[in-house]
């Protein structure tokens, strides 16, 4: 793809993500006009013409709708971006952030967190650690077994760091308070964004946002990765610095993802597939696209689980649901080019 | 004419656990010269080139590249003296033929730095100079297996380096492609890159090396010129079986006995 292509690919898919981004704010269980938003963003960034309505607006669109698209953005952007990294790193198309066990750590680390505290601060930490453990433990057991850094005990040792977190998780829920935790954990548990508040995602965008930028400027090397470490080390890549990196930043962005709304399947594993449909496996691309795909997917299935029913759905089973079919179709369209 | 040393290695010793792999290999690839390593499956060629690129660590002994330590250079520097052509194979992703040949560019690259126009036109010239530039946009996965290796050869061109290691380069290959791959090897020599390959056929060696290493148990148990190292006792001592080497135009070639055996 020429340069040009690829400049005007970005900027129409950016541009589609800001409109999505700027309608979704219009509705809502209080509709807002095109008109009145206008107003309001003129007046609030350029200090424009005040209304009687802006201080009501002040609350919809600044306490709960900003928030919540914010969140929304970074949570798909990252764990598009983080399975695309996956892919790559394993030289997989069929691997997604949970493989490494990651988002099974992350949302026991978070479940332990609500049983033994209600701090916020007690449950990300928490989700955070053991978000890293999981995958810690998947390298270890992928190196234990055998002396090579072989790719499939790597995988290997996520399935069964995942099972063991998952486990735990149902030990945790077992002994929760059935009338007050357990439920919290429960929901949380099947994706939602409405605990999203302005200044906790904003603290929360830095480091997701690091950590997408890092993974969308390593897109070369991982094109070089998916060769195989071999391959990759005689064409003068440092494959073990390079798999570091990437793992901790995929990680990095899914645990946040894990914490901010808890487990959100499918994301992951079919945005990459989709962009490499349309466009090609070159990751230079593939990345960035990811990024801006995978939040207009999730933006997409949280105005669809806020507003198709009077009451919301998970975010977690919409992203399943809609996920599902559209990975039964690539996967018979991309079998192809697998072979 | 003066040697003028590539690669140098000395008393190498390797094992896997408690296999011994190579048991004491002294060796050197000078420029301009294509050497093939010769010998029975397991006799610890690939490791010997896998030791070279630094894929794999010796226990012991010691590997020089450009009269400098191995240990001294990073990948990236290594790459940026050598290129490796692997077996051709399948990738998981599949990128367009331009795409792969584009890969090669890499350790010439910054962090930051994407392939600029100027990369992508060596890209195309390499491709060019094989002969395969109308493949460029063609999914590497759809070729054949002859097409899948000569794309591999125009990216080891791309990183612009003079020294070529390729192991096994025919292998799995019909037999048109076989023999135009090895007219390739010879044509690209004579324009003055240097060759290291790994090789089953003794008759290939004969074909386009001008030198032979003959290895077997871990250990170099011939080197010097083809006519020399590829003989008759040699084939029977590594592979165990009979062979005639017959003089045909300007190439000693070598043909295996054929036992019918006793039923």
């Amino acid at each position: 793809m020429t340069q040009i292509k690829t400049i005007a690919l970005l900027s129409t898919t950016m541009t589609a993500l800001v409109t999505i981004a700027l309608v979704s704010m219009l509705l809502g269980q209080y509709p807002i006009d095109f008109t009145t938003l206008i107003g309001y963003i003129d007046f609030k960034l350029f200090g424009g013409d005040s209304n009687d309505t802006y201080a009501l607006l002040d609350n919809i669109i600044l306490q709960i709708r900003l928030p919540r698209i914010l969140l929304a953005i970074l949570i798909g952007a990252s764990l598009a971006t983080s399975g695309a990294a996956f892919q790559a790193m394993f030289v997989n198309p069929l691997v997604s952030p949970g493989i490494l066990g990651v988002l099974a750590g992350a949302a026991f680390g978070a479940a332990l967190g609500m049983l033994i505290s209600e701090q916020w601060y007690i449950v990300q930490a928490l989700a955070f650690i053991f978000g890293f453990i999981a995958v810690g433990l998947a390298v270890l057991i992928g190196s234990m077994v055998t002396n090579s850094r072989s790719t499939i005990m790597l995988v290997l040792g996520g399935v069964i760091s995942g099972s063991l977190f998952t486990a735990l998780l149902s030990v945790v829920k077992y002994v929760a308070d059935p009338y007050s935790t357990l439920p919290a954990i429960v929901y949380w548990l099947m994706g939602s964004l409405t605990m999203a508040d302005l200044h906790g995602v904003l603290l929360i965008s830095i480091p997701m946002l690091l950590g997408i930028l890092g993974m969308i400027m390593m897109g070369k090397y991982f094109d070089i990765l998916s060769l195989g470490d071999e391959e990759a080390k005689a064409l003068g890549i440092n494959v073990a610095m390079v798999r570091a990196a990437a793992i901790i930043l995929a990680t990095l962005t899914s645990s946040l993802s894990v914490v901010m709304a808890g487990m959100i399947g499918w994301v992951g594993l079919i945005i990459p597939h989709i962009i490499r449909m349309a466009i090609g496996p070159s990751h230079r691309l593939l990345m960035p696209l990811s990024a801006i795909i995978g939040a207009i997917f999730l933006l997409l299935a949280d105005s669809i689980s806020r507003l198709a029913f009077s009451v919301e759905i998970p975010l977690g089973i919409i992203t399943s649901l809609i996920g599902i079919p559209i990975f039964i179709i690539v996967l018979k369209n991309a079998r192809a080019a697998w072979n | 004419m003066e040697l003028k040393p590539i690669i140098n290695v000395k008393e190498l010793h390797f094992a896997y656990h408690k296999h011994t792999v190579l048991n004491g290999v002294n060796f050197s690839l000078n420029k301009g010269e294509v050497v093939s390593l010769l010998g029975p499956n397991g006799c610890g060629k690939s490791t010997l080139i896998r030791l070279i690129l630094k894929l794999i660590h010796a226990k012991k002994g010691d590997i020089l590249i450009n009269n400098k330590m191995i240990n001294d250079y990073s990948h990236k520097e290594i790459a940026q003296h050598i290129a490796y052509i692997p077996q051709y194979h399948n990738v998981p992703f599949n990128y367009s033929v331009l795409e792969m040949v584009m890969m090669g560019r890499v350790s010439k690259l910054g962090f930051l730095a994407s392939p600029s126009k100027k990369d992508k036109e060596i890209a195309y010239e390499s491709l060019r100079s094989i002969g395969i530039d109308d493949l460029s946009s063609r999914p590497f996965g759809q070729l054949s297996g002859g097409q899948k290796q000569m794309v591999l050869l125009a990216r080891a061109l791309t990183q612009e380096v003079n020294t070529f290691i390729m192991d096994e380069p025919v292998s799995g290959l019909d037999y048109g492609n076989q023999i135009r791959l090895l007219e390739l090897i010879s044509k690209l020599s004579r324009q003055g890159y240097t060759f290291l390959k790994t090789t089953h056929y003794p008759d290939h060696a004969l074909l386009v090396s001008s030198r032979v290493v003959a290895m077997n148990e871990g250990k170099i148990i011939a080197d010097g010129k083809p006519e020399n190292v590829i003989t008759s006792e040699m084939i029977n001592q590594v592979y165990g079986i009979g062979a005639n080497l017959i003089k045909h135009e300007e190439y000693t070639r070598c043909l295996p006995i054929f036992n019918k055996g006793i039923l």
